[in-house]
């Protein structure tokens, strides 16, 4: 069992046009583990997790994926090496049922093989989306949705799977399944960096935290090492 | 009322025709939202195309089915590819601009090449008729137009529907970053698009060289019936886009009926403007 | 150096209006004629620089402003006997009034649409005056207005329009309008948010644009003296527009100015051959589009990092 890096980040800097929106930002993920990335609104975790996807271009720093570089590289490129994304606010096809939105997550050459397989697994940790296979996607709910969005992104057979805010407009109960859900996909193998809001719930997920203020890493470490007081400190910049 | 029979039943052929015209228009503009204002221009310039092959290999001009449409997937692929994909980006006026341009050059090159005269593609079907009741005739051109009209909106439909190339481009459509998202390369499933549009453009371009007589400027009235139908029938509906084709060819018939032979296409117009009034999100509208 | 062309400025521009004010008084024939032209087309070309660069309207209309106010002198001084002035006035008002008819239907949709709705008015009206009797149909009119009027008032009344058209152009944009349009040119929905009227704003620039796209129509048809459907309507008027702006500088004043010069000089040698003329038009707009999207004046405004008319307030 390899305790490889899934992925390293380091020291990116990334613009939007003038603005600088991360300052040297390092960060690294065992293979096999959740890690979790806090921060408030604005703190710049949705433009690292577009960086990483390929979205966007570091202006410095390098990222590796598994060893090799990915920093620059267009998103279907990083897709074809094994990342997938389940993006801020779902995302998902409106016009597409289900089924089709299921099958672009398996759009990639790589994941064409195996797709059969993958909507198996899929269908069967998420019996709901089994039921409204033939629905257009925007009928759903938002739970819905959110199970979705995490369906097509496992449907790429990926090795890492970068969660942006999948709680955000979700009631507590369904918040609570979907993060058992994605314990059980961790079981199975699949790196996961988790980005959130909600603090309580990612930390009890995760391995590791990194907390980002205004683009920058404040505070990182093992939930269990991290005291109450340093984490709000971090997260609200007192 | 006995003599509207005919114009409502050329109408009804003719929407066929007018359906494949707006298809492609239709398809890009959801796409890559951009008005590509070089759409009819594109499709005329597949009838000269058709003319040169036809004259040059003397052959009967359905055989440019096979040449012709191929060649127009490069030219829109190339189309996209190198000039709107280059301007494609915050700003909607370049690619715009571009698209106008492209359409102005190719109108006029048109013009030079083969001066204004009206050109026609001969394929003997020309007067023909089928006689439903006394009165009552279908022009064998005109159903010829709206069964080939029928069978390529219903190749796209299944292409869109089941390939997933298709699926890409409906993705793309609906949300461009989640489509990156999955791995698709936004920028050449662009321009599969665009090639596809061509081509639904230049059946269309060889169908109206069969049909009727063209010349350089016919490229614009096209556009203006690509648009019309689109409009009517509201982005993202393919069943929708072959009604609205009828619905526009039989407008613009009684306005030739009943006003004259000049005022066809303003007709065609002023349909438009009323549904853009009315409904401007189209009969069939999902977007 | 860039203090001192700073300070300059206004003196420059003043000389350079100085200059063209008084053209009847030392310039020929050809050269009144030349500057004439120039007028004409800066008015035109700003009013679409207005609507396209500065407020995200890409019409292609135009030239229905410019066919109707030619037609409204044509019809008032052959049909009413009316004077060069008065035909003049009607133009502005039925240009107005048309554009108002317009705006019923153009901002009823999203902006990629803008350019084909504006592009049906001048082709409907090109095809219903080609039909028309009144008109003479498609083989023209002539415009002798009595009293007839002089070349000079002529040249007086373009230069009047032309720098008119540049200064209200400066003015909206420095005005609360402008800094509305220029909002919403960059991010409508977020505009809206912020109390800009997005669609006021939209149908204010339209008619500014009708009324100075309407007069200059109006003086160019007096001074050519012969008006018909097919030229007046056409397509080629906004091909000249979108080459004079994009060539210029889309979204800066001074675009415009030098985009119109360098026009008005080709078209010498490009008179005779119309189609050749429209395939260079479109390919240098394209040419300059794909590489050098700021034009002239805009890339020169970024080099040295100021502008002479600037819609910003320093």
């Amino acid at each position: 069992m390899s305790t490889g890096l899934a992925l390293k980040v380091a020291g990116i800097d990334v613009h939007y046009k003038d603005f600088q929106a991360l300052w040297n930002v390092s960060l690294e993920t065992q293979e096999g583990e959740i890690t979790s990335v806090i921060g408030a609104n604005g703190s710049g975790k949705s433009t690292l997790l577009s960086t990483v996807s390929g979205i966007l271009a570091p202006t410095a720093g390098t990222i590796e994926f598994f060893g090799e570089r990915i920093d620059g590289l267009p998103p279907h490129e990083t897709v074809a090496r094994g990342l997938s994304m389940v993006p801020e606010g779902r995302r998902i096809f409106p016009r597409l049922t289900v089924y089709e939105n299921l099958m672009m997550g398996s759009y990639s050459p790589r994941s064409r093989t195996v797709r059969d397989q993958a909507l198996d697994k899929i269908l069967e940790l998420f019996p709901v989306l089994k039921a409204r296979s033939d629905q257009m996607g925007n009928t759903l709910s938002g739970g819905e949705q959110q199970m979705l969005a995490i369906g097509r992104a496992l449907m790429s057979d990926p090795k890492l799977v970068l969660c942006d805010e999948i709680s955000l407009g979700l009631a507590p109960v369904i918040i609570k399944g979907i993060y058992k859900e994605l314990k059980r996909i961790n079981e199975q193998g699949i790196t996961i960096v988790l980005v959130e809001q909600d603090i309580t719930r990612s930390l009890k997920a995760a391995r590791y935290a990194y907390i980002l203020l205004q683009g920058k890493v404040v505070l990182e470490g093992k939930p269990s090492s991290l005291n109450e007081e340093a984490i709000k400190k971090a997260y609200f910049g007192v | 009322m006995k003599d509207l029979l005919q114009p409502i039943l050329n109408g009804i052929l003719l929407g066929g025709l007018y359906a494949v015209i707006a298809i492609g228009l239709s398809t890009i503009m959801g796409i890559v939202k951009v008005m590509n204002f070089a759409h009819g221009d594109l499709m005329i310039l597949s009838s000269y195309l058709s003319l040169v092959f036809v004259s040059w290999l003397g052959l009967s001009p359905f055989w440019s089915f096979f040449v012709i449409v191929p060649l127009a997937y490069f030219i829109g692929y190339f189309y996209q590819r190198r000039l709107i994909n280059r301007v494609l980006g915050k700003e909607m006026d370049p690619p715009l601009i571009v698209a106008f341009g492209v359409g102005i050059i190719l109108q006029n090159l048109l013009l030079l090449i083969f001066t204004p005269d009206a050109r026609t593609l001969m394929t003997g079907l020309g007067l023909k008729t089928i006689s439903l009741t006394s009165d009552l005739k279908i022009p064998v051109n005109y159903l010829l137009d709206f069964v080939i009209g029928l069978g390529v909106i219903f190749f796209l439909y299944i292409f869109f529907q089941r390939t997933y190339l298709g699926r890409a481009i409906r993705a793309s459509s609906d949300d461009e970053i989640a489509a990156r998202l999955m791995g698709v390369n936004t920028k050449t499933v662009y321009a599969h698009a665009m090639g596809i549009s061509n081509m639904t453009a230049a059946v269309a371009g060889i169908l109206v060289g069969m049909t009727f007589t063209f010349y350089p400027h016919t490229g614009s009235e096209y556009l203006f019936i690509a648009f019309g139908v689109a409009i009517i029938a509201g982005l993202g509906s393919m069943k929708g886009t072959f009604v609205a084709g009828i619905i526009l060819a039989v407008a613009q018939l009684f306005g030739g009926h009943f006003l004259g032979p000049g005022y066809q296409m303003v007709s065609g117009h002023i349909i438009l403007l009323i549904v853009l009034l009315v409904k401007p999100k189209g009969i069939f509208g999902t977007v | 150096m860039n203090k001192f062309i700073q300070r300059s400025k206004w003196p420059f521009l003043g000389f350079l209006v100085l200059v063209l004010a008084t053209v009847p008084v030392w310039g020929s024939k050809y050269v009144v004629f030349f500057c004439l032209l120039f007028c004409v087309y800066l008015a035109m070309s700003e009013m679409w620089n207005l609507l396209t660069g500065f407020s995200g309207l890409f019409s292609l209309g135009q030239p229905a402003f410019i066919g109707l106010s030619g037609y409204t002198v044509a019809v008032a001084t052959h049909h009413f006997g009316l004077s060069a002035w008065t035909s003049l006035f009607l133009a502005g008002l039925f240009s107005v009034l048309f554009a108002l008819f317009m705006s019923l239907f153009i901002f009823r949709v999203r902006g990629i649409y803008y350019g084909i709705i504006t592009l049906i008015f001048p082709e409907s009206m090109l095809l219903l005056c080609s039909n028309w009797e009144y008109l003479r149909y498609a083989q023209g009119m002539f415009i002798k207005p009595q009293p007839p009027i002089s070349v000079t008032a002529i040249y007086y009344v373009a230069f009047v329009i032309g720098v008119g058209a540049v200064v209200s152009v400066y003015l909206i944009l420095r005005s609360n309008l402008g800094l509305g349009l220029m909002a919403m040119r960059d991010n409508e929905e977020v505009a809206k948010t912020m109390g800009v009227e997005t669609f006021r704003f939209k149908v204010y620039c339209f008619l500014v644009s009708a009324l100075v796209t309407g007069l200059a129509g109006a003086i160019y048809y007096i001074f050519v003296v012969f008006i018909q459907p097919g030229e007046a309507f056409s397509i080629s008027w906004s091909v000249k527009f979108i080459f004079i702006t994009i060539i210029g500088g889309i979204g800066t004043i001074e675009g415009p100015i030098v985009g119109a010069l360098i026009y008005v000089f080709l078209s010498q040698y490009l008179a005779e051959y119309f189609s050749v003329s429209m395939i260079m038009l479109g390919a240098v707009a394209i040419a300059v589009i794909l590489l050098t999207p700021k034009g002239i004046v805009g890339t020169f405004q970024e080099k040295i990092g100021f502008r002479i008319l600037s819609p910003h307030r320093e």
